[in-house]
């Protein structure tokens, strides 16, 4: 700490070149992390040793962690990061830490180490869930809780959710991850099955948000098209797909916030079915908009 | 080159600074009090200050610095931010050891908007670049043994999944 990377570049700049930017003082080397992402940093502790020295460095990575990632800590038992550097919290918590018994995760984007989350339909309250004949649990690898669950038929179908964490301040938008008709393998091929899907093209399904300090967001959309046109397919079908309920503002970590949303379509005059319910998807709202825009990971 | 005061604006004060290489400069206040250690130098020394060394900072280099200084100088206003924009980053468009001998001298003259540009810039240099590629770049050996190397690429793995 505190000494610079000249004398460790060794030999880095031949005399006829004169210093180089390898030889930058460190508190210099550290204004020029700040603008570097955590894969970036990452990268440069490969060059030489000096720059794994100052890339692995408490400063650094504690401007990269979120302000109260101690919340975060606070989900795994001690023994998991007790003697940890700042660097690798940030490893740590950059994969799904889970809580509420494994129904909800937690994690840091590795780009901008803001808070992500996602809520299981395990750990939701489901009309009905209990009932075989309504729903089901299946288990499949294409969520990340490895299992979501399958509607068959319902004519009540309501779907609630809550979570209470200290997301640090930002602009959260929540979204479902629904899928309509049930996906199996068959010969190693992904295969859609529409047997039960019906009920979704006649009234749109109501979703909402709602948090502790009152700001409220809400979103109609039929979940089925209308018109079945086979030549353009359908693509409300056969693949996962995030509605969007709405977005809400965090403005301080302390206190924790609230937030509740829900998934409706009780109009009984006629039912519906054929629809898997994955997650609630928490996340930071421009975050969210750049994945869409292609740089999806 | 001795000289580099601004004629249009007569009332504003002057001061002397000296480089490391004995050349002699005079320069408005208010464009070298962007410098916290000039600044605080200045008012240390009081009115009867002659001239001000910067032992750290050589003529051609401190020409480059004043520079900035003096566009710098005047609060920007909203018009002018644009203009500002390109000025500025045409000004960090510099060989690198021009840059490197600007980025020590706003280190040591404490001029942290001038250090933010400049960090931001070899930040820039090195972005979507691989580690072969910024070792070329910056002309900086690899003292790894290929061991090392590995264990390194393992630590950061989680970094790229």
């Amino acid at each position: 700490m505190g000494a610079s990377l000249s004398n460790l570049t060794e030999g880095a700049n031949g005399s006829s070149m004169g210093p180089g930017l390898g030889d930058i003082p460190e508190s210099c080397v550290a204004c020029v992390f700040l603008y570097l992402t955590p894969p970036e940093i990452c990268n440069l502790a490969r060059l030489n040793r000096a720059f794994r020295g100052a890339a692995s460095s408490d400063s650094v990575w504690e401007a990269k962690l979120p302000s109260n990632y101690h919340d975060l800590l606070d989900l795994l038992p001690p023994e998991r990061y007790q003697n940890l550097s700042k660097k690798d919290i940030f490893a740590l918590l950059s994969r799904p830490v889970s809580f509420d018994d494994g129904n909800k995760e937690a994690w840091l984007d590795r780009i901008t180490g803001r808070v992500c989350m996602s809520i299981s339909a395990k750990g939701m309250a489901i009309t009905g869930i209990e009932d075989r004949r309504y729903w089901n649990w299946i288990p499949t690898e294409e969520s990340r809780f490895h299992v979501v669950a399958y509607l068959q038929q319902i004519w009540w179908f309501e779907v609630d959710g809550v979570v209470k964490f200290p997301f640090p301040a930002d602009i959260y938008t929540l979204s479902f991850r629904l899928h309509l008709g049930k996906f199996s393998k068959r010969l190693g091929r992904r295969v859609s099955n529409f047997e039960h899907t019906h009920g979704w093209d006649i009234k749109p399904v109501r979703f909402e948000l709602s948090t502790s300090d009152d700001q409220q967001a809400s979103y109609e959309c039929c979940l089925d098209e209308t018109e079945h046109d086979d030549a353009n397919g359908n693509h409300k079908r056969g693949c996962w797909i995030e509605y969007k309920v709405g977005e809400f503002i965090v403005r301080d970590s302390e206190p924790a916030t609230e937030v509740r949303f829900s998934m409706k379509q009780i109009d009984c005059t006629h039912s519906k079915g054929g629809l898997c319910v994955d997650s609630v998807f928490i996340i930071p709202s421009d975050l969210k908009e750049r994945k869409r825009k292609g740089i999806l990971k | 080159m001795a000289s580099s005061t601004s004629g249009s604006s007569s009332s504003s004060k002057v001061v002397k600074i000296r480089s490391s290489d004995n050349e002699n400069f005079e320069v408005e206040e208010a464009a070298a009090a962007r410098s916290e250690t000039i600044k605080k130098l200045l008012e240390d020394v009081g009115d009867d200050a002659d001239v001000i060394p910067l032992p750290n900072v050589d003529a051609k280099t401190l020409v480059k610095v004043m520079e900035w200084c003096k566009k710098h100088m005047d609060d920007v206003d909203e018009l002018n931010k644009e203009e500002m924009k390109t000025w500025d980053a045409e000004f960090v468009d510099m060989d690198q050891s021009c840059l490197y001998n600007v980025l020590l001298a706003a280190n040591f003259l404490n001029i942290k908007e001038l250090l933010d540009q400049l960090t931001q810039k070899v930040a820039d240099m090195i972005k979507g670049k691989s580690p072969e590629e910024i070792r070329a770049t910056f002309n900086i050996k690899n003292d790894f043994t290929p061991e090392e190397e590995a264990e390194i690429r393992k630590q950061n793995a989680w970094a790229f999944e």
